[in-house]
């Protein structure tokens, strides 16, 4: 036998190891009939960031200040005079603080009147009452089925579906470092990414269907590679990469779906999960409830997604809380004010015994460049998923 | 009493005094072997010839003599290519004073490893009487122990005692016997004699009035063919038995040495020079425009080409001519990228890429190393691909034909002008309607526009700017429709083959083989063709001819000219 592997056909029988299609294959060769042939296309995940379209007017009542500004605020709150803020700021700018302003800023939380650390106890900070988007659009699903009725129900500026529940855009959406949209990245979102792509094994996307180019059934899945995300010279994503699928099943999810006018949707939409380890720096799983997805296949190969579910929102305080005061300083602004504003605009999951809903519809959008995926468990000549 | 001269100055003339007496030890030997041979030898006795090592012969050496852990570092000075080879080019150089210091410098810090702690137990055979002394005979023992592998051959007495001599001088003024060893050691590298190559001749008895090379220069010349080194100590003990000057103690040194996993040494090196790698250090692109580009893939695709050349030629033992047909290579997770191929790795998350066999399917554009990116990319400028600069290398590496260069003023607006032409094929069409132009992109253009599926950077197209692309071309009157006919028009070009075993012949001998050895070369051809193009029984047939030890006589013509669009002399190249 040849030691060199079989070329991966460009249609190809995705996922032999799957027990599904594994029956499926030997009851149709069984009756002397060939199985349905399947085509399989793979992609990685060049992006990932919060789905925001933000714009002029959609927070009534102002943008909310950076934090450079914010923590003069918070200074004031803690009792110090302008004097003695002006005294700390011009310390700091000087060079001579010696960190004094840093620790009361990461202190400035009060339990039994105690200074402790806000980003541990955020509840131990008063509510600074910030700021939330009162907008009319926002990209997302509508989650709770509940179509324009929902209460603060976006409209999706892309579909123009209503009754869109994207709450965490409400939140966050006043926040400068969270304003963007598709194309001009959110500050705090591109920094995270930054974070995560070169930091984690890449994210893979396959979609498997009889004819990828017509509307039909497919199947979707979004796994977790062995592989690091690999990039080019320039920093982005290098297309035509191979990645193998992680076999740890906390990172595998598979979804129904179906081609509809070109665009992929899910068949049973809100009914799964989905689960991604992720690099714990920024936060240890990705995982939203409820699941709804749409993926367009571009021209140039791309592939462009929104995911949409409710988050727990404690992972997301703890991507935050974890970076403490750098990333209060450079990436997010207020730590425990996003802890309020989150708590606030929950949606979903409530606690059965204090009735705080624990999960937040969210929408994330990704790109995702073409790739070669090979299925968990192959061998390693196992078939490989075209591009 | 007390010292003449305080410490730090005694010191400092020790190591001076030690230097330059290592420094003239290791002049001594050309001079002394210049003086021997015209004492010896009758006056007719031709000059002898002198090849300068490579820079990775250098480094094949040192890892045989003192082993992988001592580090080179620095760069050598640039080789020369002549008839389109550096080992031709290696028979017309020498050192220049830069070069001497690099060489200098290079020798001194391998002198320092190997004495060092970490090393001298292993590489040293004996331990001084005291480390602050000298010890004569340890440093005997060991200078002539190396001084044999890094002088391929047996050091003279008065030589060895120069050697030993310096080291005892150097260990006596510094107080450290491993420093003064180290200082003779850094002399014997720096050495005309390790640097150079000499072939040193004797009378032939076989051969009335003419020469050959002597038993170890014998040696040094199948060991430097075959495995790109200096000759082991088999070889040596060899050369010094007699054996090598029997024709069947050849034979069986030629066997021994091309069933060595070392042969692979020897035939990367010469493919490395006859398709010219060394260019590929050198070679930017546009990342704008090729962003899957970096330095390392180009290294991994010149490493692909190698492992194609290795597998096919050594471990299948197949046809030279598939080269340019076979649809089976290597390839990196990041080459698959470039070719769009699955390319799954081996190795946990993190680990570098692995090598992994790949076979492109039957109906495949893609096949023969000519569509590899080391031979589409590095045959490109920048930003775009080249028929007329691959062409002209396909002519002038694979096919030894010369392209005479273009006239200094010519006019590319044709050729850069995307705008109204689409296709390569559309602006080099257009810039043949310039007389002076088209003779020569007549005989390049056909080839290259065959290729033109691949971009600047090797990576497969179907269109450029828009419009689809035409891959059709023709080779000396074979015309084909795509990369694939052009590798068959190739692999059944009598040419291909022919000119493998000129480059080689003339690899092996460092110059190209002058009129009295044509019968020679033109047996190697018939030979070749006989054993089915088979490179291992080519070199094999090489390494145990009478021809390629003889010397011709002084006055013997200069090489013959090439035929057709060889018949210009190509003019040396710089490598950079």
């Amino acid at each position: 036998m040849s030691a060199f592997p079989a070329v991966a056909p460009r249609t190809d029988r995705r996922r032999a190891l799957r027990p599904a299609y594994v029956v499926v294959a030997l009851a149709a060769s069984f009756l002397g009939q060939p199985a349905a042939a399947t085509e399989t296309k793979g992609w990685v995940v060049s992006w990932l960031g919060q789905a925001m379209y933000s714009q002029d007017g959609d927070c009534p009542d102002g943008i909310n200040p950076r934090w450079k500004e914010q923590r003069l605020r918070v200074l004031a709150d803690l009792g110090y005079t302008k004097k003695e803020i002006d005294d700390l700021v011009n310390e700091q700018l000087a060079g001579k603080s010696g960190g004094r302003i840093g620790p009361l800023i990461v202190n400035r939380g009060r339990l039994n009147g105690e200074p402790v650390n806000a980003y541990l106890y955020p509840s131990a900070v008063v509510d600074p009452k910030l700021h939330a988007m009162g907008g009319k659009y926002a990209y997302g699903f509508d989650l709770d089925g509940k179509g324009p009725n929902s209460p603060h129900a976006f409209e999706d500026p892309e579909t123009h579906e209503k009754g869109v529940d994207h709450e965490l855009a409400r939140a966050f959406g006043c926040m400068p470092q969270f304003r963007g949209s598709l194309t001009i990245t959110p500050g705090n979102w591109a920094w995270t990414w930054s974070q995560l792509k070169d930091n984690q094994p890449a994210w893979v996307i396959t979609l498997t269907g009889e004819d990828l180019s017509k509307d039909g059934d497919v199947t979707i899945a979004i796994d977790r590679a062995i592989e690091f995300l690999r990039s080019n010279s320039d920093g982005n994503t290098r297309f035509d990469m191979t990645y193998r699928v992680d076999p740890d099943p906390r990172s595998q999810n598979v979804y129904l779906g179906k081609i509809k006018n070109g665009v992929v949707i899910l068949r049973e939409p809100g009914t799964k999960s989905i689960h991604l380890l992720q690099d714990p720096q920024v936060a240890p799983e990705f995982r939203m409830s409820n699941v709804q997805m749409r993926l367009k296949r571009n021209p140039d190969r791309t592939l462009e997604v929104m995911l949409g579910g409710y988050q727990p929102w404690a992972d997301l305080y703890f991507s935050f809380a974890s970076g403490a005061a750098g990333n209060e300083t450079a990436q997010t602004g207020d730590i425990p004010g996003l802890y309020y504003l989150m708590k606030k605009y929950a949606d979903a999951a409530a606690d059965p015994r204090t009735g705080q809903n624990t999960a937040i519809s969210a929408t994330y959008y990704l790109t995702a460049v073409p790739a070669f995926v090979r299925p968990a468990g192959a061998d390693k000549d196992g078939k490989v998923a075209a591009r | 009493m007390m010292p003449l001269l305080p410490a730090r100055s005694r010191h400092r003339r020790g190591i001076a005094t030690a230097a330059v007496i290592g420094i003239a030890c290791a002049l001594l030997p050309i001079s002394a072997l210049n003086a021997a041979a015209k004492n010896a030898t009758p006056s007719s006795l031709p000059e002898a010839e002198f090849r300068r090592i490579s820079a990775e012969q250098y480094r094949n050496i040192i890892h045989d003599v003192f082993g992988p852990t001592v580090e080179l570092g620095g760069r050598f000075e640039p080789e020369l290519r002549l008839n389109g080879l550096l080992a031709v080019g290696a028979s017309s150089i020498a050192a220049t004073a830069v070069g001497m210091e690099q060489f200098d410098a290079i020798a001194r810090s391998i002198a320092s490893q190997v004495v060092n702690q970490k090393h001298r137990e292993q590489m040293i055979p004996c331990q001084p009487a005291a480390v602050t002394a000298p010890d004569d005979a340890c440093a005997r023992r060991f200078l002539g122990k190396v001084g044999r592998l890094l002088y391929r051959q047996p050091l003279p007495g008065r030589q060895l005692d120069a050697h030993v001599g310096a080291a005892h001088v150097g260990a006596e003024g510094v107080k450290d016997f491993y420093r003064g060893l180290a200082l003779s050691l850094g002399a014997m590298l720096s050495s005309p004699q390790f640097l150079f190559r000499k072939a040193t001749l004797e009378p032939d008895p076989e051969q009335r009035g003419g020469y050959r090379l002597d038993a170890h220069a014998k040696a040094s010349q199948l060991s430097f063919f075959l495995w790109n080194a200096g000759p082991d100590l088999l070889l040596l003990k060899a050369a010094e038995s007699g054996e090598l000057n029997s024709r069947k103690g050849l034979a069986r040194q030629v066997d021994r040495m091309i069933a060595s996993p070392r042969l692979e040494a020897g035939v990367r090196a010469f493919f490395v020079d006859n398709f010219r790698f060394d260019d590929t250090v050198s070679i930017t692109k546009d990342v704008a425009l090729f962003p899957k580009y970096n330095a390392q893939v180009m290294a991994n695709a010149r490493e692909q080409t190698l492992r194609t050349i290795v597998d096919l030629l050594l471990k299948q033992k197949g046809d030279y001519r598939d080269l340019f047909t076979t649809k089976k290579t290597f390839l990196t997770r990041e080459l698959g990228a470039i070719y769009r191929v699955p390319v799954v790795g081996t190795q946990p998350n993190g680990s570098p890429d692995t090598w992994e066999p790949f076979e492109f399917p039957p109906n495949d554009p893609r096949g023969g190393i000519l569509t590899q990116v080391a031979f589409t990319a590095t045959h490109s400028p920048a930003g775009r691909g080249s028929p007329t600069l691959r062409g002209k290398a396909l002519r002038e590496i694979i096919l030894c034909q010369k392209v005479p260069a273009p006239p200094g003023d010519v006019d590319f607006t044709l050729v850069n002008n995307t705008t109204s032409y689409n296709t390569a094929r559309e602006r080099l069409a257009a810039h043949a309607t310039e007389p002076m132009c088209a003779g020569c992109h007549k005989i390049m253009d056909p080839i290259g526009l065959a290729l033109e599926n691949f971009d600047g950077a090797g990576e497969y197209r179907t269109t450029e700017n828009g419009a689809p692309i035409d891959a059709s071309g023709e080779l000396n009157g074979v015309k084909f429709s795509d990369p694939s006919g052009l590798g068959r028009a190739v692999h059944d070009d009598p040419a291909a083959a022919t000119c493998l075993v000129n480059r080689l012949s003339a690899y092996a001998l460092g110059r190209v083989p002058a009129n009295a050895k044509q019968p020679w070369v033109a047996l190697l051809q018939k030979s070749f063709a006989a054993n089915g193009y088979r490179v291992p029984e080519l070199m094999r047939t090489i390494a145990t001819s009478d021809a390629f030890y003889r010397v011709a006589p002084k006055g013997e013509p200069s090489p013959p000219k090439q035929k057709a669009a060889a018949t210009t002399l190509p003019q040396p190249e710089i490598r950079k």
